[in-house]
């Protein structure tokens, strides 16, 4: 099994390196946050990693196992489909079925329900050894809810996030996977001097429209954040842009990419 | 956050709720995310019995993921595309509107949602023979424009009526009222009455914003919490019961950008898988008439931008 999980370690990073500040990435352990607001892509980038995941290595795919957690009751699996027969050169239901039974879909429709499910999901990784990214979409779907049910303190409005965050890095540092989540931008960047400071640390959010709300456990766990936007250009192009930055070496890159009918497209 | 009691799994005693109060683990989620081993040596309990309980309640509270194979076999079956009763607005939703999904008609006043509302109503109850449920906020339903509209569409007097007979409308003038039906639905659904009209597909609510606006502003969260459960509520139902919800918005312009864009801010942006503009421009030439276009916002499945006009009779 060890074999199998090492084995299963070194096909991650030809995921998708157009998404990366860096070659090798990503790499297991990692936890990638996807931030923007409605209408940029996040899902479909998700569908994207998800076709390169589950189609078959004769197909140019990963051939590893992905776990999709649906907190927002938001995924299309038709789409899922239509992506999978425009990027396989064989599009017969023998081989699309094959490819979605690498694909495992939860749905969870509390904060509570999200942490027991990770708990008992523990055991589908021990038995999946080449089960290796686990996508949350999105992991800020709860956020209003939590807020006003922990009433006054902050620390009780978060409790449930800070031990999903938690037990979230506990799983992918044992059974190292590589999560993505995704976040909304829920509010707008403040404009408040004393958050301003913090910002200046990492200059590349002067330049996005991102406000950190959630919790700091989930915050200190990521090690890249990208962040989705769309591309307002005067030819009427419908695309979409990426920045991607690596926080812990502060490699920050720009790219942009549109979305076809088979999907992402760099 | 379900508070252990005996009885709650089988194996879950009242004496061994007692020993683990002691310690002070009270919640499903204490007793999950506790040390087993620890708890067996605090409390001097059976480790086994202990991990016997943890199995049962976890499957009892969690989720079960499914596998994207038999996922995709269900779906194959249970999803279905309603006509909207506009040709033009059927091609803009690439065949018309999805169950399992929520669909937005966001639009100035005056731009027709209601009518489009109406239409869809008596599509579906004409056209196929389905029962349909419309939430009526606003007082805009009126069932004399409903009566011509299938008039327009039929000369049998019975089938005009059975149609008529076939769409169920709740008034409901607050939130509260909003989730109650929402409720009353999920209640019939789950127990799966068999009426004699056929099985429920969609639900129809004009519109969502004039009960979520007396409720935004202001510093409390409150507001937005109420909404984002209204939110869950709706795609829920959508998801679990294979029905399409179509609900109403109204626009506000963006100050940045000066475009425009849906109402009830960022949160509740997230929530449409799809989103239709409903404008009325007026015709220059020939027609006094106001035209109405109809212009994709947000979809998963086509281009947006695409815009046609919508004849909605």
């Amino acid at each position: 099994k060890l074999l199998a999980r090492l084995e299963g370690r070194s096909s991650l990073k030809n995921l998708e390196p157009c998404l990366f500040a860096e070659e090798g990435s990503p790499v297991h352990g990692d936890v990638i946050e996807f931030h923007g607001p409605e209408g940029t892509g996040k899902t479909e980038m998700l569908y994207h990693l998800i076709a390169r995941c589950i189609i078959p290595k004769s197909g140019g795919g990963l051939e590893v196992e992905v776990i999709f957690i649906d907190t927002d009751y938001h995924f299309d699996m038709l789409r899922v489909v239509t992506i999978l027969e425009n990027r396989m050169a064989q599009r017969t239901e023998e081989m699309i079925k094959q490819c979605l039974g690498r694909l495992f879909l939860v749905n969870c429709n509390s904060s509570t329900q999200l942490l027991l499910t990770l708990y008992s999901l523990e055991t589908m990784f021990c038995t999946h050894p080449s089960l290796c990214l686990l996508i949350l979409d999105s992991i800020s779907a709860f956020y209003w809810i939590d807020r006003s049910n922990g009433g006054e303190s902050l620390n009780l409005q978060e409790m449930n996030l800070k031990k999903c965050a938690n037990f979230l890095e506990k799983l992918v540092r044992e059974h190292h996977l590589a999560l993505f989540a995704t976040t909304q931008t829920l509010m707008q960047k403040s404009t408040n001097s004393a958050e301003s400071f913090f910002s200046l640390k990492l200059p590349h959010e002067t330049d996005t429209d991102y406000r950190p709300y959630l919790c700091k456990s989930w915050q200190q766990m990521v090690t890249h954040r990208i962040f989705f936007s769309k591309q307002c250009s005067s030819d009427n192009s419908k695309g979409f842009t990426v920045i991607s930055c690596h926080l812990k070496r502060n490699h920050v890159v720009k790219r942009s990419f549109s979305v076809a009918e088979s999907g992402v497209q760099f | 956050m379900v508070v252990l009691r005996a009885g709650l799994c089988p194996g879950l005693t009242e004496e061994m709720i007692q020993l683990l109060r002691a310690s002070g683990i009270r919640t499903v989620v204490d007793f999950v995310s506790s040390d087993l081993e620890d708890i067996a040596q605090k409390c001097s309990l059976s480790y086994k019995a202990l991990v016997a309980v943890r199995r049962v309640l976890l499957a009892q509270f969690s989720a079960f993921p499914t596998n994207g194979a038999d996922l995709y076999e269900e779906l194959k079956s249970s999803t279905a595309i309603l006509p909207t009763g506009s040709p033009s607005l059927d091609q803009l939703l690439d065949s018309g509107l999805y169950t399992g999904e929520v669909t937005e008609l966001m639009g100035a006043p005056g731009s027709g949602k209601t009518q489009v509302c109406l239409g869809i109503a008596a599509s579906v109850s004409l056209g196929l023979k389905q029962p349909v449920l419309f939430l009526d906020s606003t007082g805009g339903f009126t069932a004399s424009r409903l009566y011509q509209m299938l008039q327009a569409q039929t000369e049998d007097k019975e089938e005009q009526l059975e149609a008529l007979q076939r769409i169920q409308v709740v008034r409901v003038f607050n939130i509260y009222e909003m989730l109650s039906a929402l409720q009353e639905l999920r209640d019939r659904l789950s127990q799966q009455v068999m009426s004699s009209m056929g099985p429920l597909k969609i639900v129809v609510i004009d519109s969502v914003s004039a009960v979520i606006y007396p409720l935004l502003g202001g510093k409390q969260s409150e507001g937005l919490a109420i909404m984002m459960q209204l939110a869950r509520e709706l795609k829920t139902l959508a998801r679990e019961f294979s029905l399409a919800v179509v609900v109403t918005n109204q626009v506000t312009r963006d100050s940045s950008t000066g475009s425009l864009k849906p109402a009830l801010g960022r949160s509740w942006s997230f929530v449409p898988s799809t989103r239709v503009l409903l404008e009325s421009k007026e015709a220059t030439w020939e027609k006094a008439t106001l035209q109405r276009v109809a212009s994709l916002a947000k979809s998963s499945r086509q281009p947006t931008g695409i815009q046609v006009e919508v004849d909605i009779g």
